[in-house]
């Protein structure tokens, strides 16, 4: 296979905004040491998917790499919208008043 | 305003600790659209000071060796009607003589650079020199070089008191109970900055303004500008003219603003509300965002949007920002109350703060925009 990744830390961690695992490290070893951090430096979960996939992958190489509890390093607050919506949705609501 | 005042004075060889009460970016620079926005400016210091950031970007994407998503699209201010036409011509004809590169465009014209907007739209301003920056990779780039220099960071780490000593040093203390020495201390706490100055007794009036926007999926671009609205504007230089904005609209202070972001997605904003400290995006933002833009825009209904955000502009009562020493406090310095405009003035923020520290000689431009104007009279009360 071309595509196959030869170094492992080529490997993409957020798959939407194509963030490598590399990336995500050097972050980390700057003391950018928690999700929010990490994305706010790499983009890591401002894609499509909000961070739905990768930002548990996230805490726990922010666990690994640290020593941090990765249950401290877990999101736990969402806000709206949870998933993308379309623009259209408020007038839709409207229409079947 | 702390990263950028920061990386001046390391430039400069001072020694700088910066104490970050949350996290990297945890107040505006995180909740902010991207804008270096000139058009929205009234002639006078900001938009001098404007013009003279961009000139700093341009140096900075080179000095700091870091992509800062900078772009330049222009933009256009979108008009409905003859009253709104009639205000914007003369509103552009006063920043034209101050030096902004803005013109009218008829409706051919506009709709020529923005085939997609409603019909009811009758005509435009469009200025080439609308920019935009991505604030996290600015706030990346200063932290970088900056750090190399010898900055220290310290997120998480609130400030809970300032004691200026008999020596004329500051001993700060913080939440941990970790103590630190200085002797110049700057407050760039943004919105809390008026908490900070009262610990050294000092009166900064900030008052936040909330700010919803939008954030949608990646798409295409829309037109080759970004887009804002004359109406917003408009009931902001012109308070007495009647306009069609609902009650609703007014509670919000509801504007259009449509910015094309570094990776594609555009930026949708945005309110002004009194709010509060109240960092919170609420359904009746989001609702009347999407609903406006819908309807500037009406293609962007079946495009989704995948974020909303919310933050708290530090708006002054007089419009301008807080800028320099408190002459009762040798030594306190504040940068603050840049409204809406903090992304597009943090280089030249600081910029001015670091030289003013570092003993250059004063610039009397900057008086207007001096703490000293808001300073309270002893024995009288803090409001």
């Amino acid at each position: 296979m071309s595509d196959e990744v030869k170094d492992p830390k080529d490997v993409l961690i957020c798959r939407c905004e194509e963030v490598t695992l590399r990336e995500i490290e050097q972050a980390i070893d700057e003391g950018f040491d928690t999700v929010n951090d990490v994305k706010r430096i790499t983009r890591a979960g401002m894609g499509l998917c909000q961070g739905r996939s990768c930002s548990k992958v996230i805490a726990r190489i922010i666990a690994q790499r640290t020593g941090k509890n990765i249950e401290e390093l877990l999101q736990n607050s969402y806000r709206y919208p949870v998933r993308p919506e379309k623009f259209k949705i408020f007038d839709e609501e409207e229409s079947h008043e | 305003m702390g990263m950028s005042t920061a990386y001046y004075l390391t430039l400069q060889g001072k020694r700088v600790l910066i104490l970050e009460a949350g996290i990297f970016g945890a107040g505006a620079s995180g909740a902010c659209d991207d804008m270096i926005l000139f058009q929205s400016k009234k002639p006078g210091i900001n938009l001098e000071l404007a013009f003279e950031s961009l000139e700093l970007y341009h140096a900075l994407n080179v000095d700091l060796k870091h992509d800062l998503g900078f772009e330049n699209y222009g933009g256009m201010v979108l008009i409905k009607d003859q009253k709104e036409l009639e205000i914007m011509e003369e509103f552009v004809q006063q920043q034209r003589m101050y030096g902004l590169d803005v013109v009218m465009l008829d409706e051919k014209e506009m709709r020529k650079r923005q085939p997609h907007i409603s019909s009811r739209f009758i005509a435009s301003t469009y200025s080439p020199m609308d920019a935009q920056i991505d604030p996290f990779h600015v706030m990346y780039g200063f932290f970088h070089v900056a750090k190399n220099l010898g900055l220290e960071y310290r997120k998480k780490t609130p400030v809970v008191g300032i004691e200026k000593q008999g020596n004329g040093d500051f001993r700060i203390t913080t939440q941990s109970g970790e103590v630190f020495e200085a002797t110049q201390v700057v407050n760039a706490a943004g919105t809390w900055a008026g908490e900070i100055a009262a610990m050294v007794g000092e009166n900064v009036p900030i008052t936040p303004k909330r700010g919803q926007i939008i954030i949608t999926e990646k798409i295409p671009m829309v037109g080759e500008t970004n887009l804002w609205s004359a109406e917003y504007l408009v009931s902001k230089l012109r308070p007495e003219v009647k306009t069609e904005i609902s009650e609703e609209h007014k509670a919000l202070g509801l504007g259009f603003a449509f910015t094309r972001s570094f990776g594609g997605n555009y930026l949708i904003g945005s309110t002004r509300e009194y709010a509060g400290f109240d960092t919170r995006t609420t359904m009746e933002g989001v609702n009347a965002i999407v609903k406006q833009a819908v309807s500037y825009i009406p293609l962007l209904k079946d495009i989704h949007f995948i974020r909303a955000i919310a933050g708290l502009r530090p708006s002054t009562p007089d419009g301008k920002m807080i800028l320099g020493e408190h002459p009762d406090v040798p030594g306190f310095y504040t940068a603050s109350g840049h409204e809406g405009d903090g992304i597009s003035l943090a280089p030249i923020t600081g910029k001015l703060l670091s030289d003013m520290m570092c003993g250059a000689p004063s610039d009397s431009r900057l008086e207007e925009l001096s703490p000293v104007r808001f300073a309270v009279v002893k024995g009288e009360q803090v409001q």
